[in-house]
C-alpha cells in the first residue's frame, strides 16, 4: 500500500516532556501583549451611526517558547483562532502588541510582511482545503520554495522539495509530487502542508486546530511529527485545539480561552489534572470519557454568550453554578495559584466569600458532575 | 471486474502519475462533449482554409441565377449568380473571426475586472463594481445598433470592439462574486501566511480555480458575438460587401429569398450558426470535467448504478393498519433477545468506471429495542454508507448488490427494507425508523421556520392529525429537546449549531419511531454542546424506549454512551462486543490501537502507540486482512487470508465476535508461534 512508511516510535520524543510548563530562564520567542482584535460586524442602525462590534479578542497575553508546545484551547467562536492569525500578522491589531524577539511588529503587508512569515508560519485546520485544488503537489511546493530559497538554481530547489517531504515522513517524495490534492489522503495532505510551512525554516509554527479534520489513527502520526520538528529545530509551536486531552499530552503550557479571553493558563498537566477556572471544569467533564460512571451526569448549563454584546464582568458569570455578585460587574484579574498556573476567576480572590465559594467548586466541581435535576434549565439562545 | 481490479493493483506509480496527468483527455472522450469538439473545430479550420477550398470567388456574378443545389453549386446560387457555397467558406472566416475575438476582448475585460474587484475589495471593489454595473443597466442592444451604425466601414474590428464593449460586465459579476468566495478558502490564505505576493496569488490560486468558470463565458460570449454579427449583418448595419454569415442572410432578404422559395440561399448560413452554436455549447458541458482534475474519475459510476436496478423480491403490501402502540419503554438488558433489526450479510457497492469498491463488505449485526448500538471506523470505512443502506436513502453510484434488512414491526411481522416498494419505504421511514444527519445546517430548510419543519414531517405522514395538534405535538417535541417553545418560529440560522441538532433531533422523534439512525450527529459541534445533546438523546432513549444506531468515529463517546459496539474497517466488520468489555479487553488490533490512539484527560498518562500508515484505500483491496499491513500482530497467513468473525468469551461471560486471525484453531498456533508474546496480550 502507498503511503506514510511506519511512524519511527522510537523516534518519537519522551512523553514527560509534555505538560511539565516551560523552565524558568527561556526566553518567548513570540508573545503576545494585552492584545485585542475588535471586527466590525454587519446589521446595526446606520442612520444612528450605531457600529456593531464583535469583540473577537480582548486584552490576550501569551508568550511562545523555543522548543516548547504551547496550546491554545476553546470552543469554536472563543477566539483562539482569530489569536493564531493576529500571530500570522494576518489580521491588524485593534490594540496591543505582537513581539517577536522582544521587537513589537506590525506589518499588514508588504516586504516587512514577507520576512515576518518567513519567521512565523501558519498551518491550518483543513488540510482538504488548504491546497489549490487544481495545483499539483510538487508546483504548490515549488511556490513556497521559491519564495523562501529565491538564491537557489530550479534543480537545487527541487532536491528543497524532496528533502521537505521527506522530513515530514512522505517517501519515496516521487510518489506524492504528481499528485493532485484529492488524491491523497488528509493525513498525507496535513504533512504537505507541515512541508509547506517548513520551507520557510520559520521560529514559530501556528499550528489552527491542525489534526480536528483528521482520523483518530492519523492524528497522533501528525502530533508526532510536530512535535519531532519543534523539539529539532527549536521552534515554538502555537497548537490550537478543542481537544484539551490532547492539549495534556502534547503540550507543555496549556491556554484556554472563553468568549474572547483567556481565562486560565499553566502547565498542561496543571491545568487538565487540577483545572481551576469553572469553564476549564466545564470543559473537561464534557470531553467524552470511557471510564466515566455511567449515571454521572454535567450540568446542562447553556451557551458561550454572543462577542457582539459580551456579559459584563466575567464573561462565564451567566453560566457559572458559583457566581458571586461581583462576577456580574468586575472583570477578575488574573490571580497567581502557583507555578506559573493562572486564572481569571473571582474564586480565588482572597476574602471569605470568595473562600467559601471555593469550598463549595472544590466539592461538587463540574467534573465530578451532578444528576440532572427533574426540570431541565431550558436555555433560550 | 477482477481483472479490472488487478490491473490497477499491479499499475506502478509512475504509470498512476502519467494516467492522471493524461487524464484529462478523457473528458473529451464522452459523445457529447467529442461531437461539439469536432464541430468546433471542423468550423475553426473552416474558418482559417475556407477561402482556399473556396470554387468560386464568392462575389463573382455568373449566368447561373437563383439556382438549386446542384454538382456545380453544391449549395445554389444566389440571384446574381454568386456561389453560395463559397460565400459561406468566405464568410466563415469574419463569423468566426467576431465571435472569437469579441469572446477573447470580452473575457480579458471580464477577468481583469472581476478578479480585481473581488480580490482587492474595499474602494477598488466598489468602483469596479459601478463600471461593471453601468454597462450592465446600458441598453445594450440598441447601443450595439448605435455604435454598429457609426462604424459601419470599420469591419470586423469594429463589431469586435462593439460586442464586448457591450457583454464583458456580465461575466466580470459572475467572476467577482467567485473570486469573493475564493478568497476566503483555506489554501488562499495558506498562500498569503506563506508570503506570496498578491498578484501571484490571483493569477496561481484563484485564476486557475475559476477556469470553469471563465471558460463557460468564453464560449458563451463566441456564440452570442457571432449571433450579434448575423442579427447586425442582417440588418444591413456592417459593411454588406463583406462576406459573412450573417450578410448572406441580408442579400437573402434582400433579394426575398424566402418568398421567391430559394431555400438554399439563407438556409445553409442560419445551420451554421446553429450548428457551430450547439456544438461550443456541447463542449461547454464537457468544460468542468476537463478542468477540475476531482471530476475526472467521477460520473461514470452514477450512470452504471443508476442503470442497475436491483430486483428483489417485493415485500406482501400490506395496508395502513394502525400501528400498535410501542410496550412501555423498558430498559435494555444485554441479554436481550428482542431483536427489533437484523441486518444480514449487506454488501453496498460503489460502482465505478472499470470496477466496483465494496464499501461495506458482508456485514451483519442485530440490534434490539431499547438498545444503543455503536458503530465506529474511520473515514472510509463504510460506516455512513452503511448508515444510508439501512436507511435506502444511498444515491448512485453506491448500489445495495446483496443482503437483508430485516425489521420487525412493533405487531412481530417481519419485513425486508430491501423488498419495500416506495411508499411503503416512505412509510418505513421516519415511522419506524428516522435518521438524524451530521450537518444540522444542511439539513434544514433555511428559508422555513424550524416549527414548520417539524410540521411538515408530520404532515406527510399523519395528513389527518387537525392543525391544533400538530401545533402542539411542534411545541411538545421543542421542549422534549430542550428548545422554548418560543423558538417555533426561528429561522435554522437564528439558532446555535447545538440548538440546530436539537431540532433536527426533534424532527427525528415526530413520528415516534420505534429505531433512530444517527450519523454523527454531534461531530461539528464543540465538547460542551456535544455533552448537552449526548445527554439529550440518552435521556430521550430512556424515556421513550426507542432504539438507536449511532454512527461516530469518537470511540470515547461512543464506549460511554452504547450498549454495543460495532468496529468497522475497510468496509468489514472488525469487531462486535458489549461496550464495557470492548473498553476494557477489546479483541480485534485495529481496535486495541485505535483506543490506545486516543489521550486520556483522567488517570495517569499512558503511552499513545497510534496507528502507523494510512487506512486502506478501497478501491486497491488487498488479498487477505486489510489491517494487515498496520497491524503490530499481523503473521504469515494475514496476507492470503480474510479473517470471519471468530466467537469468543469475554471475562464478563458474555460472547464477542472478532475478525482476526489470532483467534483461528489451526492457524493462531502460527501467529502465537513467531510472536509469543500474543498469548499474553491479546488471549
Amino acid at each position: 500500500m502507498s503511503g506514510t512508511p511506519p511512524v519511527d516510535m522510537a523516534a518519537m520524543p519522551p512523553l514527560q516532556a509534555a505538560g511539565s510548563g516551560i523552565p524558568e530562564g527561556v526566553e518567548p520567542v513570540l508573545e503576545a501583549v494585552d492584545v485585542t482584535k475588535h471586527f466590525a460586524a454587519r446589521g446595526g442602525n446606520p442612520l444612528r451611526h450605531q457600529k456593531r462590534i464583535v469583540h473577537a479578542v480582548d486584552g490576550v497575553s501569551l508568550k511562545l517558547y523555543p522548543g516548547y508546545i504551547t496550546a491554545l484551547v476553546g470552543e469554536s467562536g472563543c477566539g483562539k483562532s482569530t489569536l493564531a492569525r493576529l500571530f500570522a500578522q494576518l489580521y491588524p491589531l485593534s490594540s496591543g502588541e505582537i513581539r517577536y524577539r522582544g521587537q513589537a511588529v506590525k506589518t499588514t503587508g508588504g516586504k516587512a510582511f514577507r520576512a515576518y512569515v518567513s519567521k512565523v508560519q501558519l498551518i491550518l485546520q483543513d488540510p482538504f482545503g488548504s491546497l489549490n485544488p487544481v495545483s499539483l503537489i510538487s508546483r504548490t511546493l515549488q511556490r513556497a520554495v521559491r519564495i523562501h530559497h529565491a538564491g537557489k538554481s530550479r534543480a537545487q530547489q527541487r532536491a528543497v522539495v524532496d528533502d521537505l517531504l521527506r522530513q515530514v515522513n512522505l517517501v519515496p517524495p516521487r510518489q506524492f509530487t504528481e499528485k493532485f490534492p484529492h488524491e491523497l489522503s488528509g493525513g498525507q495532505l496535513q504533512r504537505i502542508s507541515i512541508a509547506r510551512a517548513l520551507a520557510a525554516d520559520p521560529d514559530v509554527f501556528l499550528a489552527d486546530e491542525p489534526v480536528s479534520n483528521l482520523d483518530v489513527s492519523i492524528r497522533l502520526g501528525i502530533l508526532n511529527l510536530l512535535k519531532k520538528l519543534t523539539l529539532e529545530r527549536n521552534v515554538a509551536l502555537l497548537y490550537v485545539t478543542h481537544d484539551i486531552a490532547s492539549a495534556r499530552y502534547f503540550a507543555a503550557e496549556t491556554a484556554v480561552m472563553y468568549a474572547g479571553e483567556l481565562i486560565e493558563q499553566g502547565p498542561s498537566e496543571e491545568v487538565t489534572q487540577h483545572a481551576a477556572h469553572p469553564y476549564t471544569q466545564l470543559l473537561i467533564a464534557s470531553a467524552p470519557d470511557p471510564s466515566r460512571v455511567a449515571s454521572a451526569r454535567v450540568l446542562d448549563i447553556g451557551q458561550p454568550p454572543s462577542l457582539i454584546n459580551p456579559p459584563s464582568g466575567c464573561r462565564f458569570h451567566p453560566r457559572c453554578p458559583y457566581a458571586m455578585q461581583r462576577c456580574r460587574t468586575t472583570t477578575p484579574p488574573r490571580f497567581e495559584l502557583g507555578g506559573s498556573h493562572t486564572a481569571r476567576c473571582w474564586l480565588y480572590a482572597e476574602d471569605e466569600e470568595a473562600a467559601a465559594r471555593r469550598a463549595e467548586n472544590l466539592a461538587t466541581p463540574c467534573t465530578t458532575t451532578q444528576p440532572l435535576g427533574p426540570k431541565t434549565k431550558e436555555q433560550s439562545q | 471486474m477482477v481483472a479490472a481490479a488487478i490491473t490497477t493493483k499491479t499499475e506502478t506509480p509512475e504509470a498512476g502519475a502519467r494516467g492522471a496527468r493524461l487524464a484529462w483527455l478523457r473528458a473529451f472522450g464522452r459523445p457529447l462533449t467529442a461531437t461539439g469538439l469536432i464541430i468546433t473545430i471542423f468550423f475553426a479550420v473552416l474558418a482559417i482554409i475556407g477561402p482556399w477550398l473556396a470554387p468560386y470567388d464568392p462575389s463573382t456574378v455568373s449566368d447561373a441565377t437563383t439556382a438549386a443545389p446542384s454538382a456545380a453549386h453544391w449549395l445554389g446560387t444566389t440571384q446574381n449568380g454568386q456561389d453560395i457555397l463559397s460565400q459561406m467558406l468566405y464568410g466563415a472566416r469574419v463569423s468566426m473571426l467576431v465571435g472569437v475575438g469579441s469572446a477573447v476582448i470580452g473575457t480579458f475585460l471580464s477577468v481583469l475586472v472581476g478578479l480585481l474587484a473581488g480580490y482587492l475589495g474595499g474602494v477598488a471593489d466598489e468602483l469596479l463594481s459601478l463600471l461593471a454595473n453601468v454597462f450592465l443597466v446600458l441598453p445594450s442592444l440598441p447601443l450595439t445598433i448605435i455604435l454598429a451604425a457609426y462604424l459601419p466601414h470599420s469591419g470586423s474590428l469594429g463589431i469586435i470592439f462593439v460586442i464586448s464593449i457591450t457583454g464583458w460586465a456580465w461575466g466580470a459579476r459572475v467572476l467577482r462574486a467567485q473570486t469573493l468566495s475564493l478568497r476566503h478558502r483555506d489554501f488562499v490564505e495558506a498562500a498569503r501566511a506563506t508570503g506570496e505576493r498578491t498578484g501571484q496569488i490571483i493569477i496561481r490560486d484563484i485564476l486557475p480555480n475559476q477556469v470553469a468558470v471563465i471558460a463557460a463565458s468564453f464560449l458563451g460570449t463566441v456564440t452570442g458575438a457571432i449571433l450579434t454579427q448575423a442579427g447586425l449583418a442582417f440588418l444591413g448595419l456592417t459593411d454588406v460587401t463583406q462576406w459573412s454569415w450573417g450578410t448572406i442572410l441580408y442579400w437573402a432578404q434582400v433579394s426575398s429569398a424566402l418568398l421567391t422559395g430559394a431555400w438554399w440561399w439563407f438556409v445553409p448560413a442560419g445551420l451554421a450558426i446553429a450548428l457551430l452554436g450547439t456544438g461550443l455549447s456541447l463542449v461547454n458541458f464537457g468544460i468542468d470535467e476537463f478542468i477540475n482534475p476531482r471530476l475526472r474519475q467521477a460520473g461514470v459510476g452514477t450512470r452504471k448504478a443508476a442503470k442497475a436496478i436491483t430486483k428483489r423480491p417485493r415485500a406482501v403490501r400490506r395496508r395502513s393498519v394502525p400501528r400498535t402502540p410501542r410496550p412501555a419503554a423498558a430498559p435494555f438488558t444485554p441479554d436481550s433477545t428482542d431483536v427489533i433489526l437484523e441486518v444480514k450479510d449487506l454488501k453496498v457497492d460503489y460502482v465505478g468506471e472499470h470496477a466496483s469498491t465494496l464499501a461495506v463488505n458482508d456485514v451483519s449485526f442485530t440490534l434490539r429495542r431499547g438498545e444503543v448500538l455503536g458503530i465506529a471506523g474511520e473515514s472510509g470505512s463504510g460506516k455512513s454508507t452503511l448508515a444510508y443502506a439501512i436507511t435506502r436513502l444511498h444515491k448512485p453510484p453506491a448500489q445495495i448488490s446483496g443482503g437483508q434488512i430485516l425489521y420487525t414491526r412493533p405487531d412481530g411481522t417481519k419485513v425486508d427494507v430491501l423488498g419495500l416498494d416506495d411508499r411503503q419505504l416512505r412509510d418505513f421511514r421516519w415511522e419506524e425508523l428516522s435518521i438524524v444527519f451530521q450537518s444540522a445546517m444542511h439539513a434544514l430548510n433555511p428559508i422555513l421556520r424550524v416549527g414548520e419543519q417539524i410540521e411538515d414531517a408530520i404532515k406527510a405522514h399523519r395528513p389527518e392529525m387537525s392543525d391544533t395538534a400538530r401545533a402542539k405535538r411542534v411545541v411538545e417535541l421543542l421542549q422534549l429537546v430542550g428548545i422554548q417553545p418560543d423558538r417555533v418560529r426561528a429561522y435554522p440560522h437564528e439558532l446555535s449549531g447545538g440548538m440546530r441538532q436539537r431540532a433536527m433531533i426533534a424532527i427525528g422523534l415526530a413520528l415516534d419511531p420505534e429505531i433512530i439512525v444517527m450519523d454523527e450527529p454531534t461531530t461539528a459541534l464543540d465538547v460542551v454542546i456535544q455533552r448537552q445533546i449526548v445527554e439529550k438523546i440518552m435521556e430521550l432513549k430512556d424515556r421513550l424506549g426507542f432504539s438507536v444506531i449511532f454512527i461516530t468515529h469518537d470511540l470515547s463517546l461512543l464506549i460511554e454512551l452504547s450498549d454495543t459496539i460495532v468496529v468497522m474497517y475497510a468496509g468489514k466488520l472488525v469487531e462486535r462486543a458489549a461496550a464495557q468489555d470492548f473498553y476494557r479487553d477489546p479483541k480485534h488490533p485495529y481496535s486495541r490501537s485505535l483506543l490506545s490512539s486516543f489521550p486520556t484527560l483522567s488517570g495517569p498518562k499512558r503511552e499513545l502507540t497510534g496507528i502507523p500508515g494510512t487506512p486502506p484505500d478501497l478501491r486497491k483491496p488487498s488479498p487477505g486482512c486489510a489491517f494487515n499491513p498496520r497491524c503490530p500482530l499481523a503473521f504469515g497467513a494475514c496476507i492470503e487470508v480474510v479473517p470471519r468473525l471468530y466467537q469468543l468469551e469475554t471475562p464478563t461471560g458474555r460472547t464477542c465476535e472478532a475478525a482476526c486471525l489470532v483467534y483461528d484453531e489451526q492457524l493462531g498456533r502460527e501467529a502465537v508461534a513467531t510472536a509469543p508474546t500474543i498469548e499474553g496480550t491479546l488471549r
